[in-house]
């Protein structure tokens, strides 16, 4: 400005000069303009781009917390949790971060107890990124730890699965290993099914999957297996196992298998003979079988249930004899066949119906393959694909094939069940869905036999003891005592027992499959034979178990009489009259 | 004027720089906010699960059976028999009302409103 005022008179060159001098400055006004024009024009399109970008809301401790992946809820059928995830606080160091060493020792020292001064330096010092101080901790701890405020200690919340029935439904339930993967039992079903997928992809860390609902009702399987671990120690026995099924939609109620393990200690599912007897082991379940047998040959119509049968001399094979244990010695109607336990009259039967029948009723059943079921523990039954003369023979009282005793359980419901099998689940299931997936073995006129043969065991026969511990909750079964086979041979010392049942039978609910294995006399009085020991321990399951399944007693004779078939009562009417 | 567009650019200026550090600290704030109660979420629900659990324990049967079994003498507890189950059907049949002509005066007598039962109770009260 003063340089203008000074040469204000100039000539008019210099006004030409100056001209062009501030038309210069006024474009360099304007560059410098443009210029700051586009940086802010960048700035501002900076900030509206930061403006849209969404933070993502996860932290680095949270990010940490899900290191462990989580699995579902399990629930029994009444809603009561039997697997579900505790979330635990661990503690862990970042000794790079350390910055008074002497300090951090000092302050958390007495927050872990079992530690001692010279480890937990040992820990801290160096230049590590991460060391684990201590795993699941409690609450309490981790806030007074928290509260120290020490610099480069933290936190991490680890999922721990956790089981709060114990040992009560180890065999179901199966454990998982320290990454929380299913290594057996339902755990392990349900990582195949989807879990392993959803964990896979990062989904399944840290949040609620869809709770899992078992058929399994805990009180009953907690009272099935205290009875059998009474059993264990009433008879001596090496092990028992028992299952009890829903005859009308194949749910499993209690599944229970002595020796057993606690799943909060996976380890010890490992241990030798602790193996899902249910499911996974298979046995000659011995005259069990007379019941399948019998309902076969009923079903056929080869065999009707007023025939008699000639059980005066056993049967010969070749080299071999078949005869009774504690035979009669005469000839025996049907009925007397199975409530005697007729070796004799059961093979009789079956050679009535034929071998090549008989086989195909064994397939009919689905006693060929493992049964399908919900568990990964599944053994395949050991039958023959056609039977020798012998063969059939045997196998007509349950000895030279063996099954599983779920298999047994599912057929023996599928007897009383009006002739419909469905197939066994662990999962809940309607009786609409049942009938669905259900289809017909026997007719149910045969189911209504069987159910009388069932009964009359329990009154007249083997299945008394267990009839007279049961009360009258209409239970009816049948005993197998089997021989165990000791190096190729069958050893009568050893003998593994059964008893196949359902109640209550004048309007079948469940069917029930006890086995004792190498069971000792309880007393002297007492026998060993199976009614001694399966059938005492049915009956006393039955007793503990009906009131919670919501199923009344009866007393007198009127429910049994219903269940005496027609041609039985006339039969009878002619004897006495 | 151009001035006073300088000094207004300048208030604007030192104005925005306030507000822009104020609403630094205030974000900063909200952060730690809102990590101090995701911290307190996480461990609630870490108690959460931990109570879960131990409700889950203590109502299982197998918790609560020793405790029937070592109690059941003091609090007198039994297992359920058969035997006592009974059902509605299974009464007998109410027995034959002896004095039927004073039940029937009564119900005439409750039906006229008069509760000679009621009377009698008040009275007692009244004393």
């Amino acid at each position: 400005m003063s340089l203008e005022t000074s040469v204000a008179g100039a000539p008019i060159a210099l006004e030409g000069g100056r001209k062009t001098r501030k038309n210069m400055t006024r474009s360099r006004i304007h560059i410098a303009m443009l210029g700051l024009l586009v940086v802010f024009g960048i700035i501002g399109a900076r900030l509206v781009q930061l403006g849209m970008v969404e933070t993502s809301l996860s932290d680095e401790g949270q990010a940490r917390s899900a290191i462990t992946a989580s699995r579902p809820v399990i629930y029994d059928r009444n809603g009561m949790e039997m697997a579900m995830d505790i979330r635990v606080p661990s503690l862990f160091a970042e000794p790079r971060r350390i910055i008074d060493l002497d300090e951090a020792v000092e302050k958390l020292l007495p927050e872990l107890p079992g530690v001692t001064s010279a480890w937990l330096r040992e820990k801290l010092d160096g230049d590590e990124g991460f060391v684990w101080l201590k795993r699941e901790m409690t609450p309490a701890a981790q806030e007074r730890i928290f509260n120290l405020g020490i610099p480069g200690i933290d936190f991490v919340t680890e999922s721990k699965r956790f089981y709060p029935g114990g040992n009560d439904a180890a065999h179901i339930l199966g454990a998982v290993n320290v990454d929380n993967q299913g290594i057996a039992g339902i755990e392990r079903y349900l990582d195949g099914e989807e879990i392993r997928l959803l964990q896979e992809i990062g989904l399944a860390r840290d949040r609620e999957l869809q709770p899992v609902y078992l058929s399994i009702d805990m009180r009953v399987q907690h009272a099935l297996r205290a009875e059998l671990v009474d059993a264990l120690e009433r008879y001596r026995a090496i092990a028992a196992a028992g299952v009890i099924v829903d005859v009308r939609t194949g749910e499993v109620i209690a599944l229970s298998s002595l020796p057993d393990f606690d799943p909060n200690v996976p380890a010890s599912a490992l241990e030798e003979g602790r193996l899902n007897r249910v499911t996974a082991g298979t046995f000659e379940l011995g005259s069990t079988f007379k019941t399948v047998t019998l309902a076969g040959a009923l079903d056929s119509g080869l065999v009707r249930i007023t025939d008699e049968f000639d059980a005066r001399a056993g049967i010969r094979f070749g080299r071999f004899t078949i005869n009774d244990y504690r035979g009669k010695g005469r000839i025996l109607t049907l009925p007397e066949v199975y409530k005697y336990s007729s070796n004799i009259g059961t093979i009789r039967i079956m050679q009535a119906m034929g071998k090549d029948n008989y086989r195909a009723f064994l397939t009919r059943i689905g006693f060929d393959d493992a049964l399908p079921i919900e568990l990964p523990e599944t053994k395949r039954s050991t039958i023959a694909e056609t039977f020798s003369e012998v063969g059939a023979a045997t196998a007509s009282f349950g000895h030279g094939l063996s099954v599983t005793p779920l298999h047994m359980a599912s057929a023996v419901a599928a007897f009383v069940n009006d002739g419909y099998q469905v197939p066994a689940t662990m999962f809940v299931r309607t009786e609409d869905e049942a009938r669905q997936l259900g289809r017909q073995v026997i007719s149910p006129e045969t189911s209504r036999y069987v159910r009388y043969l069932m009964r009359l065991n329990a009154l007249e026969g083997s299945g008394r003891l267990m009839n007279q511990i049961a009360g009258g909750y209409m239970v009816g079964g049948k005993t197998g005592t089997a021989d165990k086979v000791v190096d190729g041979r069958y050893d009568t010392t050893k003998n593994l027992n059964a008893f196949a049942s359902a109640f209550p039978l004048n309007n079948p609910r469940y069917a029930m499959v006890i086995l004792v294995d190498e069971p000792k006399a309880e007393n002297e009085q007492s026998g060993r034979t199976a009614g001694w020991n399966a059938g005492a321990v049915t009956g006393r399951v039955v007793q503990k178990i009906a009131p919670m399944l919501g199923i009344m007693p009866e007393f007198g004779d009127m429910s049994d009489a219903a269940l005496v078939p027609v041609e039985l009562l006339s039969a009878e009417n002619q004897a006495d009259s | 004027m151009i001035k006073g567009i300088n000094l207004v650019l300048l208030v604007t200026s030192v104005v925005a720089l306030v507000g822009v550090y104020a609403i630094k600290y205030q974000s900063e704030a909200i952060a730690n906010d809102m990590h101090a109660l995701q911290r307190a979420v996480n461990q609630q629900r870490g108690n959460l699960s931990l109570l879960k659990a131990d409700w889950a324990y203590l109502t299982q049967p197998a918790t609560i059976a020793p405790l029937v079994a070592r109690y059941s003498e003091a609090l007198g507890l039994e297992t359920l028999k058969a035997e006592q189950f009974g059902t509605i059907s299974e009464l007998p049949m109410r027995p034959q009302i002896a004095n039927d002509a004073a039940l029937t005066a009564l119900f005439a007598a409750l039906d006229a409103g008069v509760d000679p039962i009621g009377d009698k109770l008040a009275e007692l009260l009244e004393q």
